[in-house]
């Protein structure tokens, strides 16, 4: 991962973005080639692994626990909610500059943005308001096991295994793939009497739920600001060029569920807006295309496993 | 765990209050504001000053009534950090540390993590004002403390507002002040007594405390009708909010330094707060021109 750039090869790419032509023979508003798994890995509730051709490469898992519920002591709020728990790691063995401490900033600032965007807890920002239903979308009394004392927290990690430019929307796809790909065992509540509970969770294959308002979910898209342009899904070379990039959360009705800006340079208010607008609209489009893949991905893993067939998956680093 | 320090209690719980008969906690129904002086537009009256650090090369203290942040700036100073990739660049370090008994929770002695991104969130929102490139191999830190917040998103917006002004009165480079201004989308519209029934239907299963009621109330209502922007809320308005913005801004250049958002929102709602923001930011920028030039005053009448 380089981290200089030289002033020819930035005024190459700033030219090219001007003509509307990048490096790789793309257009300003073009992805490249994405490569989407789920089910990759065997001890989670759900995963899936995405890679951009020629660069980023993220593993997501989704684990499901049971824990106690968080309440605010002050307002009560909390007693009938589940929680989503969100990290992202940049692993060392991904480039020479996140060994060590070296990730530590980007995982953070990672990790804050996903939790800002996923889930409405208190620790993400502030106190988003109880009446607020998350820009999450998804539906967190659904975890609730016993109000007030047991619930589901889903731990969404994130793994960066190969850094190639463009990796928080590669991880906002392979987050909604894998929560699509979550499976929750079923509980089974009792009632003792006397405001006493208890829960059994049931052991069969057959008796899982899914995470309520998966579809819901947002994903993200990167626009970065070069010159007086904006592209999408800068490789890394691209991304040394970038004045100041734009992420915008989306989800399937279009609504805006979380803008933030990064690097060291500034836009225009008007530049702004547009940007808004279209991440906006390219956001929908990749949630349509998104969601019939996994759909599709889904439903020939469900007959592979009628017939008693093994699902054969590509694996890691696989091209 | 810091063993220097006394700890205070793993498990805190929430004081006896008795309220006068009369109270009547403030809800977004309420026809004003939570302070009842404030139209939806206002902006909270700003106190900004310089200098009140003597140590600092540059200080600024600011207070929106009960948001109160304290900033000092020290540098450009060659960089203390040994093996960092050399850069023809200067290097803007933020840090924000919100005091122990700032917010409403107690916060820990230990930067938290939402500290750190909030440090890095500043000098994102900082470094397109500052000419970096006319100092490269040193270092501006700037450090800022919140003695007392009243709404995360008003303190972020005073942060940066203090910030820029204690790096001007520090003397360094810039192309222009930037002023930060908040905003939160509150749903206000009164509720059909349809959707009153549907919703305490749906919470009545176990635990139906009157706040729970409250809140599917508004769930409901908000698909309907745009929300309210409220500039500048205040703690106990951004319980309610279903979205906030915080947005940095340079008047004079009329460029964006940043922008933050959660929350679930049309992009007709934003591109009107934005708007709004800016505006404020215009009303912020004459005070943060008066602090300054009452500083220089200061300074000529010391000679």
């Amino acid at each position: 991962m380089p981290s200089l750039i030289s002033p020819a090869e930035r005024d190459y790419i700033l030219k090219g973005i001007e003509c509307n032509i990048r490096a790789d023979g793309r257009q300003r508003s073009d992805f490249r080639e994405i490569t989407l798994e789920t089910s990759v890995v065997s001890q989670t509730s759900g995963s899936a692994r995405v890679r951009i051709a020629g660069g980023s490469d993220v593993l997501i898992s989704v684990k499901a626990e049971i824990g106690p519920v968080q309440v605010d002591p002050e307002t009560g709020d909390g007693a009938d909610k589940g929680q989503i728990i969100c990290s992202i790691e940049c692993a060392p063995s991904a480039s020479q500059q996140f060994e060590g401490r070296g990730a530590d900033d980007l995982n953070n600032e990672l990790t804050q943005m996903m939790s800002r965007f996923l889930c409405s807890n208190n620790t993400a920002i502030s106190s988003l308001s109880p009446t607020c239903s998350g820009s999450g979308g998804i539906d967190l009394s659904k975890l609730c096991i016993i109000p007030g004392q047991q619930c589901w927290i889903l731990f969404v990690d994130a793994l960066v295994l190969d850094y190639g430019g463009n990796l928080m929307d590669a991880i906002f796809m392979g987050v909604r793939a894998a929560i699509y790909d979550t499976k929750i065992p079923k509980t089974e509540v009792q009632d003792l009497g006397d405001g006493q509970f208890e829960f059994e969770v049931l052991d069969d294959e057959e008796d899982i739920d899914f995470v309520h308002g998966r579809e819901d979910m947002p994903i993200c898209i990167t626009l970065n600001k070069i010159g007086t342009r904006h592209i999408v899904d800068a490789t890394l070379l691209e991304e040394l060029c970038t004045e100041a990039k734009l992420v915008v959360a989306v989800n399937r009705a279009g609504e805006i569920c979380g803008l933030q800006k990064n690097h060291d340079g500034s836009i225009e208010p008007s530049l702004l807006l547009e940007m808004i607008q279209v991440g906006k609209t390219m956001g929908q489009a990749l949630i349509k295309n998104l969601d019939a893949k996994i759909k599709e991905e889904a439903e020939s893993d469900l007959t592979k496993r009628l017939q008693g067939d093994p699902a054969r998956k590509l694996g890691f680093f696989a091209q | 765990m810091d063993r220097k320090r006394v700890p205070g209690p793993e498990l805190s719980v929430a004081p006896l209050v008795e309220y006068p008969a009369d109270f009547k906690r403030w809800t977004p129904q309420d026809e004003c504001r939570h302070d009842s002086k404030r139209q939806p537009e206002d902006m909270r009256p700003i106190y900004l000053k310089t200098g009140l650090i003597t140590q600092a090369n540059g200080s600024a203290y600011i207070e929106l009534e009960k948001t109160k942040l304290a900033c000092g700036v020290y540098g450009p100073r060659p960089i203390k950090r040994v093996g960092q990739i050399f850069s023809g660049r200067g290097i803007l370090n933020c840090e924000i540390k919100f005091a122990s008994f700032s917010c409403a929770k107690r916060r820990s002695n230990i930067r938290d993590p939402q500290e750190r991104e909030l440090s890095q969130i500043l000098s994102q929102a900082l470094a397109p004002a500052v000419r970096l490139e006319k100092i490269p191999k040193s270092a501006i830190d700037v450090y800022i403390t919140v003695l007392e917040s009243d709404g995360w998103g008003s303190c972020v917006a005073a942060a940066v507002t203090a910030a820029s002004v204690a790096l001007a009165h520090a003397g360094i480079e810039m192309l222009d002040l930037v002023a930060g201004c908040s905003a939160s989308y509150i749903q206000t519209a009164p509720l059909s007594i349809s959707s009153l029934s549907i919703s305490e239907g749906d919470t009545g299963s176990i635990s139906t405390s009157t706040t729970n009621t409250n809140k599917t109330i508004t769930a409901t209502a908000t698909a309907t009708q745009p929300p309210q922007i409220f500039m500048d809320a205040d703690f106990e308005e951004e319980k309610y909010q279903q979205g906030a913005i915080v947005l940095a801004y340079m008047p004079s250049l009329h460029e964006i330094t940043h922008v933050l958002q959660s929350g679930k929102a049309e992009s007709s709602t934003i591109s009107q707060s934005v708007e709004h923001c800016m505006e404020a930011c215009n009303k912020i920028y004459a005070v943060m021109h008066h602090a300054l030039l009452e500083s220089i005053g200061e300074n000529k009448e010391a000679l």
